[in-house]
């Protein structure tokens, strides 16, 4: 029987196109936000745990300087994830299993606009038959959305419309970077930029950092009135190579929301972690969504995409959703690596 | 004198990777002009794999050849290609179901205009010039376009794989970093006083990393440009990949008059090594106005010091207690 454990505080910055100055200073200042929303002393956490990339930084051990943003002493017990911060989150999950402590600090943060993401993300994939022809993920989804239209399971129109609504919702997300009422017809006359996508269907290069305190049982109880409790998290990878999947579907969605027990009851909101319009269509088909469940209500990471903190701020949106009373049962989803190739599920919940 | 510009670098990895048994023959074969796949079943695997990728049961490593002709099997056209890509003109990034393969291999289509591309076209490989066991040495071309290519095989099998991953970083100074450069530039080292702690740090990073407080301009201080050594190392350098030095060089950590924080990794080429000490007192010699450039200082550690200070030498004062300085040394 898994430990309880809630998302008990939450903090994100803006994304912006240019952060100009350094990350550990996004950090600090989410890092500064939960400890002041929730009491908590630095001492007080228990666990550490940061998603962010050396590749985009530009340096090796990059993430070695973002503890600057936790603050230098007294020590902390860190651990470090080069993944999106949601896999941070499954991580601290695990760790507070363990029963010998009850308060973890999880980070994302990543600064895109100093290098070139299309440069920076191939290195992800295959080594000797993908990385060295600069396989970048934004022509992969090109492709993806291509075999979509090509069996029948979506249109460019379709893709317009993920964009339109995910550009009208973020006018309401404070954090958002692109948000803009904007007509479908007018957007399918924007030139293609990755055939049969246009740059509109792309994430926007962003800058940011996100943090969550979590809590296990009735630490998380004392820290807030509105504990929002992981009911359930697990993590899925597809095949690195593309040519092994079926391009149109989500393998890895699929076993992880029957891992979370996604369909064990309704679903008030959905946040995916929709780097491209045409992932939406994948990942609400993989995940089985209805009319029932709004998606992306923030916007998605369509109005915001901060490398690394994407995921994490996946679930902040989720939970902060739950903690106002306007659900009371959703799912937060990540991915990493081209073509969803990697898919995390996180189902929180109301409740005392 | 060159004045303040952006942070520009290029961060540059070699990697070589062992090919091992099934992908070295397969990139031996792109350099001898064959494209081979694996066996698996009843399937053919392009690329090839050493497992199946459903059972992970090792595969055969004897491979089988396929194409050179294949069906596009999905696609996108790149408008605006990166430096990494295949081609430095717009091209097309397919799926390709080579001839006799089961699974299609990701590559590019060399084919003019995005119209030129559709599903289930037929496309032919063409071989680079210069090949040298990678798989950038093959792409292709529409069916019709292919031309007959005499290829002669290589010698020795590819049992390496080298891949150099340049990245290109590029991005404003930050605001606390300008007004340091242009303290440099004028012969002045400037830091930042913490409103927290009222210590003060040289270079500051814009923040006060102990207390988890940010800094302004308001903050800024000035301190001196001498002090005292207070911790050094003295480097033997190893000819690794981009290695400049080939002489031992000191390293030292300084204690500048007014700071609570050394200055690090300063470079010290003009005191004889056996004569450097923890606690000796040096002093700045700056270079001429004309002469000082900040074009190596960047966002993180550091202050860039060669370009601006000409030289650290003695001051002749008394060495300070190196006990204290044990506190400052990195």
């Amino acid at each position: 029987m898994a430990r309880d454990v809630a998302v008990v505080a939450v903090s994100q910055t803006p994304s912006y196109r240019l952060f100009n100055d350094s990350e550990a200073k996004l950090i600090m200042r989410c890092v500064n936000d939960l400890l002041t929303s929730t009491g908590l002393e630095r001492i007080d956490i228990e666990f550490t745990i940061a998603g962010s990339c050396d590749y985009l930084s530009g340096m090796p051990f990059a993430f070695v300087q973002n503890i600057d943003g936790v603050g230098a002493w007294p020590p902390v017990y860190e651990s470090h994830l080069e993944m999106d911060a949601a896999w941070a989150l499954s991580e601290a999950w695990l760790r507070l299993q363990l029963g010998d402590i009850d308060v973890a600090l999880v980070i994302g943060s990543g600064k895109s606009s100093p290098g070139q993401p299309r440069e920076v993300f191939p290195l992800q994939t295959d080594p000797y038959v993908m990385a060295p022809l600069g396989a970048d993920p934004v022509s992969l989804a090109g492709i993806q959305a291509q075999a979509l239209i090509d069996a029948g399971k979506a249109t460019e129109r379709d893709f317009a419309e993920v964009v339109a609504r995910s550009r009208r919702d973020a006018m309401g997300n404070p954090n958002a970077q692109v948000a803009k009422d904007v007509k479908v017809d007018d957007l399918l006359q924007a030139p293609y930029f990755s055939t049969p996508l246009r740059k509109h269907d792309l994430c926007p290069i962003s800058d940011g950092a996100a943090a969550i305190i979590v809590a296990a049982g009735d630490r998380a109880r004392q820290l807030t009135d509105t504990p929002v409790w992981i009911r359930g998290i697990d993590h899925r990878i597809d095949s690195h190579h593309p040519g092994l999947r079926d391009l149109t579907d989500s393998p890895s969605t699929h076993i992880a929301a029957d891992a979370v027990g996604l369909h064990d009851g309704p679903i008030d909101v959905a946040e995916l972690m929709v780097s491209y319009s045409s992932e939406e269509i994948v990942l609400r088909n993989a995940l089985g969504l209805d009319g029932g469940t709004r998606v992306n209500p923030s916007g998605g990471p369509l109005a915001g995409h901060p490398v690394m903190a994407t995921g994490l701020v996946r679930v902040i949106e989720v939970a902060q959703r739950i903690k106002a009373g306007e659900a009371s049962r959703g799912v937060a989803h990540a991915s990493s690596g081209p073509l969803l190739q990697q898919n995390l599920l996180c189902v929180l919940e109301g409740g005392k | 004198m060159p004045g303040i510009q952006d942070v520009s670098m290029t961060l540059e990895f070699p990697y070589q990777r062992t090919t091992g048994p099934v992908i070295g023959p397969f990139l031996t074969g792109l350099r001898d002009g064959k494209i081979l796949g694996s066996r698996c079943g009843d399937r053919v695997l392009c690329p090839p794999l050493e497992y199946d990728p459903d059972t992970s049961a090792p595969l055969d490593t004897d491979l089988v050849e396929v194409g050179p002709g294949g069906t596009v099997r999905s696609w996108t056209w790149v408008v605006e290609p990166t430096r990494k890509h295949p081609f430095d003109h717009p091209f097309a990034f397919a799926m390709i179901l080579l001839d006799g393969a089961d699974t299609p291999l990701l590559h590019a289509v060399d084919a003019g205009a995005s119209d030129a591309v559709s599903t289930g076209m037929r496309v032919a490989a063409q071989f680079r010039e210069e090949r040298t066991g990678a798989i950038t040495d093959v792409y292709f071309v529409p069916e019709g376009q292919a031309k007959a290519q005499d290829i002669t095989p290589g010698e020795e099998p590819v049992t390496i794989s080298e891949h150099l991953i340049g990245l290109h970083i590029s991005e404003p100074l930050y605001p606390h970093r300008v007004r340091f450069a242009q303290g440099l530039l004028d012969g002045r080292i400037l830091g930042q006083r913490s409103p927290a702690s009222g210590k003060v740090y040289v270079p500051s990073n814009g923040y006060d990393n102990m207390e988890r407080t940010e800094m302004t301009e308001a903050d800024d201080v000035e301190v001196a440009d001498r002090g005292a050594v207070s911790s050094f190392t003295i480097i033997t350098p190893v000819q690794y990949y981009g290695q400049k030095e080939t002489e031992p060089y000191i390293r030292a950590s300084i204690l500048l008059d007014g700071a609570d924080q050394p200055i690090i990794g300063v470079d010290v080429r003009d005191i004889p090594v056996d004569e450097f000490r923890v606690g000796m007192r040096v002093q700045a010699v700056w270079k001429q106005p004309d002469d000082r450039d900040v074009a190596e200082l960047g966002n993180r550690f550091g202050g860039a010091w060669e370009g601006v200070i000409d030289r650290w030498e003695p001051t002749g004062e008394p060495d300070m207690d190196p006990r204290p300085l044990q506190e400052f040394a990195f």
